[in-house]
């Protein structure tokens, strides 16, 4: 079979809904500009692209229709190369890396732009227009339930407290402030360009946190309950983009090999605690990968929430060194079908930064899933 | 001349809620004041103002959108910008070199076709304008605003003869029209009209009730019986501020003609004295007279002892001894030995005589008097109509029993209003009568009253001829609230009107145009489990709404103030609303644990339907309506009302309550009218009422809506989603009226719905659970 690399990472700032400096901006060209500058940096010709595969969670208005394709022209791509929107909610431009691996192992091309996109300033979490089903409403009412409540389901579950949660929270904050003052996003950052100027730097992070701080936060979802504004991922625009191609195409085109995909997965558990659903999926990936998790050095686990990051570490160990080195999404923002694409692109580049071996992105997904991909340094 | 630019100089309290309200109109204005010494921000002082302004309570703005109508500068920097103003009001302190200065600069800056004003309250016309030359003189007026300025109606106008009177004229038209405020004109006499009576008034009130031992809450209970306001003499007091009150007096007295009456009440008690040097100087500061109590974690409203000086808890006085006195009319109240009664037949018969001998020394006739407590005291019955309330021969009689001097104008003339064929005629020092005039596009139902028999009566609501073939429907029941007798007239006044006219506008000059359909009906067909008669009661409103909706002529309500549940549908239901800016509207039913069943769900759904700026989608629309009514959102302004989408676009603003019932009349002599087309709805259906529960859900576990809201939003939302219908199968306003009466029943049909109303009608508060 095909070896897969992935040969470039990049993405937006990520920037705080409806107050930030993305909201102004329309999703189509805020992805559009991130995957121009993808293949401006890769070098690669533009021309042997076959697929924009593009995932979204909330496809529709500014970032409907098929909004992969219309990317293509927006950022001034051949016509040639196709475009396919997908939605697997959070894990949606994961799953586009996916199945771009797929594609060219089965050799149905040999080079995919793999991103992911979400204004959640301009497209509302559910959409404007959702409209459940009745019938499973009535007999099985937690596939709608919203993801505050699936947090809350497993601090429960998981007996995690409130000041757990809030040191998870505050050491994710830390890392990524430090990685911010080291300049350490500066490689993986595209400005964005919109009417309203230019905007180069991440803007959910909230370095002033405190302990105290985040104690005196009210309850976010249940006036009883332990999750707060501090301990979940902040609404958040923003895009990210991967390079896929074979291995064969990244040698003789000279690209850098950030990694090999190694394995993938996807499962399903109960919605009601969706949040755990990175604990099948990345068993099933390392079982895939003949692999342990003790094998793993590098470990982007997407932190939805604090209290649903926890519940994962219960079941997986992963060493605190090993975690969210330049924090996570509960400082950084998550901008559903883009984090994706993010966390496995940083997962690739951090094998290179750290020199490591094997790194693993995974997480959670509304519904009750979850996915995992197993990368390998070259 | 055209104002189309103010500057406002002086952004404290005043001076920056008068720039509010000039943007309240939509007009530009800059507002500035100085630079404080060292501040590193030039602009901090108007800065800060506007956004106190933003949080300011009552709501200074109609919109807050208005505050970005509002430029902040400083004098130091930008009195050059003010070269485009056509209106400068100078609000800075009262000091005459300050103002002086300030002109000076102001009148090389200014166009020569830019009016400057004054809003001193204490210095005179003559002493503003003195040394200063005519290019000065001749644009230069006082215009004192009273505070607040968006609510209060009164704008006392000071010109001097050198005043140009064009520049009179369109300050006038300006402040009438735009700013919605009764212009009255006054003299250059200290504290012009309504300071000089008003705080005649507070003073009399305040030393009369020292010297009889009458506590804050005595004093302050028994003036609502007089038409005047229940902050009465010491709440008022409290408000305005206790600091200004030494300021005002050393002005009177300097000002004031030596055998002036106000001389006799112008000593600050001691009592005062010290209050003001603790810092309970009233409600900007520590408390006043009365003050809220926090000590022990809880708010406690306590008034202070007028004898000790010891502040303890408030409870309101007990007037039961006056209640057959109160019934039996005004004479028997003032005539009662009860101590209260007595106290206020001294405050306000002395303060009646004050007014009735203040004529002509500030005011030409008592319409100018009248007007200004009115206006700026918000009393009900001013000065002179009170005392025909009272009865002059007998308020004149009591006077001389008490060997107390008759004012002239009170001996001459047995009433101080008369109607003489159809008009309304005031007295003059002479005994002669003299019709009150009314500007032109004033249209006053209450004159028109005083004019002619109504069309059509009855205990609820009555019709009126309003001229031009126009019909006038008003209501007039306990807080206009609509019972059948409403009902029964609007039908029989749509009859009429197709007969006999050609339009009809639905207005009456209350200070609330209806607080929503009489609970007390509903409550007892509930307590006697009389569910036909609820039904009925519902399907009347419904069947009334839809022919005044579909009726063949041009029908539009002209409200002001509160327009409530059945109040605020009826106006959901006419052909074009002609709105006081001061309304606030709203379906507020879930209050009480019902849901509009009048046709509000309806034709607010229809509105948020068709709105063409909504988003996309079977969805929206239907979310925005549960919001808007599942929170009973009421409107702030007639703004906001369109925000909230109470009011369509083409709908009237008015700022001026006087000049409402003319505009709506104007709006309804439209030509070629044809009644609306009935709406088909496409709705969603159960799919919206499962979203709209996992929406209350989630507000349930927040703790943010109650046990039985979950059941009333429940009912809201089974009707907004259009019930058991499919999106691409239109449904008709009458499926929506069944939907409105279902839900309805159902909820009147539980404990928690009868709770809510019980505790409603008990408290007029709504009750939580």
């Amino acid at each position: 079979m095909k070896n897969v690399v992935i040969a470039g990472y990049c993405r937006s700032p990520f920037t705080p809904a409806l107050k930030g400096a993305l909201a102004r901006v329309r999703p189509d060209d805020l992805a559009a500009q991130v995957v121009k500058g993808l293949v401006s940096k890769s070098s690669i010709n533009p021309d042997d692209i076959e697929d924009l595969i593009l995932g979204c969670a909330f496809p529709e208005g500014e970032q409907g229709l098929n909004v992969a394709r219309l990317i293509v022209f927006l950022a001034g791509l051949p016509n040639s190369i196709a475009g396919m929107t997908l939605n697997r909610f959070c894990g949606s431009s994961m799953q586009a890396i996916h199945i771009a691996a797929g594609a060219i192992q089965m050799d149905a091309g040999e080079v995919f732009i793999c991103a992911g996109l979400e204004s959640m300033s301009r497209i509302p979490m559910g959409g404007y227009n959702n409209m459940p089903n009745p019938a499973l409403y009535k007999t099985f009412p937690q596939a709608y339930i919203g993801m505050g409540d699936t947090a809350e389901n497993l601090a429960l579950k998981y007996a995690i407290g409130r000041k757990e949660q809030e040191a998870f929270a505050l050491e994710s904050q830390k890392k990524a402030y430090t990685a911010q003052q080291q300049g350490l996003f500066a490689d993986e950052i595209i400005p964005i360009t919109g009417k309203y100027g230019t905007v180069d730097k991440d803007g959910c992070l909230r370095p002033e946190s405190t302990a105290e701080g985040l104690a005196g936060l009210n309850p976010a979802f249940q006036a009883t309950g332990t999750v707060t504004a501090g301990t979940s991922s902040p609404l958040t625009d923003g895009a990210a983009a991967v390079l896929i191609c074979s291995e064969n195409y990244a040698d003789a085109h000279n690209l850098p090999k950030l990694a090999r995909i190694k394995s993938c997965a996807v499962s399903g558990c109960a919605p009601e605690i969706m949040g755990i659903g990175p604990v099948v999926a990345t068993r099933k990936a390392l079982q895939r990968a003949g692999l342990s998790l003790a094998d793993i050095d590098i470990v982007e686990l997407n932190e939805a929430f604090a209290a649903q990051s926890l519940a994962v570490l219960k079941e997986l160990p992963i060493p605190a060194d090993k975690l969210n080195l330049d924090g996570g999404a509960i400082a950084l923002g998550h901008p559903l079908g883009a984090t994706g694409a993010r966390i496995t692109g940083k997962a690739a580049s951090l094998l290179q930064r750290e020199h490591k071996r094997y790194a693993l992105a995974t997480q959670c997904i509304g519904g009750g899933q979850g996915i995992a991909t197993i990368l390998e340094a070259l | 001349m055209n104002i189309q630019k103010v500057a406002v100089i002086g952004a404290g309290v005043m001076g920056a809620s008068i720039a509010a309200h000039v943007a309240n109109a939509g007009i530009p204005v800059y507002l500035l004041d100085i630079v404080p010494e060292g501040a590193s921000n030039r602009n901090g002082i108007a800065e800060n103002a506007v956004k106190k302004l933003l949080e300011a309570e009552p709501a200074a703005f109609m919109d807050k959108a208005n505050a970005k109508l509002i430029s902040t500068g400083n004098i130091e920097d930008d009195l050059p910008k003010l070269a485009d103003a056509d209106w400068v009001i100078e609000a800075v302190i009262e000091n005459l070199q300050v103002k002086q200065s300030l002109y000076q600069k102001l009148n090389t800056i200014c166009k020569a076709e830019c009016l400057i004003s004054s809003n001193t309250s204490t210095l005179p016309l003559a002493l503003l304008k003195k040394n200063l030359d005519d290019s000065f003189t001749r644009r230069f007026m006082i215009t004192h605003f009273f505070n607040p300025p968006r609510y209060m109606r009164l704008l006392e106008l000071v010109s001097s003869p050198a005043t140009e009177p064009s520049f009179v004229d369109s300050i006038n038209q300006f402040a009438d029209i735009k700013l919605g405020k009764n212009c009255v004109t006054c003299k250059d006499t200290p504290g012009f009209i309504g300071n000089r009576i008003g705080i005649y008034w507070l003073l009399y009130g305040l030393l009369d009730a020292i010297e009889h031992g009458i506590s804050v809450e005595q004093a302050d209970g028994i003036m609502p019986s007089f038409g005047i306001p229940k902050t009465g003499i010491f709440g008022l007091l409290d408000l305005v501020g206790l600091d200004l009150i030494p300021p005002i007096l050393k002005g009177m007295k300097m000002a004031l003609p030596q055998q002036d009456a106000f001389h006799e009440v112008n000593h600050l008690p001691d009592i005062v004295q010290k209050m003001i040097s603790e810092g309970y100087t009233g409600r900007k500061g520590k408390g006043g007279f009365y003050r809220l109590n926090k000590t022990e974690g809880k708010k406690v409203k306590e008034s202070i002892s007028l004898a000790t000086g010891d502040y303890a808890r408030s409870d309101r006085a007990d007037l039961s001894p006056l209640k057959d006195a109160q019934k039996a009319g005004l004479q028997a109240l003032l005539s009662h030995p009860d101590p209260v009664a007595q106290y206020a037949w001294r405050v306000l018969s002395h303060t009646l005589c004050y007014a009735a001998n203040l004529i002509p020394e500030i005011s030409d006739d008592i319409t100018g008097i009248d007007a200004a407590l009115r206006d700026g005291y918000n009393w009900k019955f001013s000065p002179f109509e009170l005392l025909d309330q009272i009865g002059v021969p007998w308020f004149v009689d009591k006077l001389k029993s008490e060997s107390r001097p008759v004012p002239p104008l009170l001996a001459k003339n047995a009433q101080m209003y008369s109607t003489s064929s159809g008009r309304l005629e005031f007295a003059d020092l002479s005994g002669h009568y003299h019709p009150v005039r009314r500007a032109e596009g004033v249209l006053l139902l209450s004159d028109i009253k005083q004019q002619s028999k109504p069309v059509l009566e009855n205990n609820s609501a009555s019709l009126w001829d309003i001229g031009d073939g126009v019909a006038c429907l008003e209501f007039h029941s306990k807080m206009n609230t609509l019972d059948m007798d409403s009902m029964a007239l609007i039908n029989q006044s749509i009859d009429k009107v197709n007969k006999e006219f050609k339009a009809l506008v639905i207005h009456n000059d209350a200070e609330n145009f209806s607080a929503g359909a009489n609970l007390g009906l509903l409550m007892k067909a509930i307590h006697d489990n009389d569910w036909p008669a609820v039904e009925q009661l519902i399907k009347q409103g419904q069947q009334t709404y839809q022919r005044l909706k579909y009726a063949p002529f041009p029908v539009v309500a002209a409200p002001s103030g509160l327009a409530l549940g059945g109040g605020c549908e009826i106006l959901l239901h006419c052909d074009a609303v002609q709105a006081h800016a001061e309304l606030y509207m709203g379906l507020v039913e879930v209050g009480v644990g019902l849901i509009p069943g009048w046709g509000g769900c309806k034709e607010y759904l229809r509105r948020c339907l068709s709105q063409p700026k909504r988003p996309g989608g079977p969805i929206p629309p239907v979310i925005k309506a549960f919001q808007t009514i599942g929170l009973a959102s009421v409107s702030k302004s007639a703004f906001d009302a369109r925000e909230l989408l109470y009011l369509n676009t083409h709908d009237g603003i008015t700022m001026n309550k006087n000049r409402l019932l003319a505009d709506a009349k104007a709006l309804a002599l439209a030509k070629d009218y044809s009644p609306p087309l009935p709406f088909t709805y496409h709705l969603p259906g159960f799919t919206a009422k499962v979203l709209m529960d996992m929406g209350i859900k989630a507000f349930r576990l927040l703790g943010k809506a109650t046990e039985y809201d979950v059941v009333v939003s429940g009912q809201l939302a089974h009707v907004l989603s259009g019930g058991a219908c499919d999106f691409t199968a239109p449904i008709t306003e009458d499926d929506l009226l069944a939907l409105e009466l279902e839900a309805f029943v159902a909820l009147v049909k539980q404990k928690g719905t009868l709770d809510r109303l019980d505790h409603m009608l008990k408290t007029g508060k709504p009750l939580r659970n």
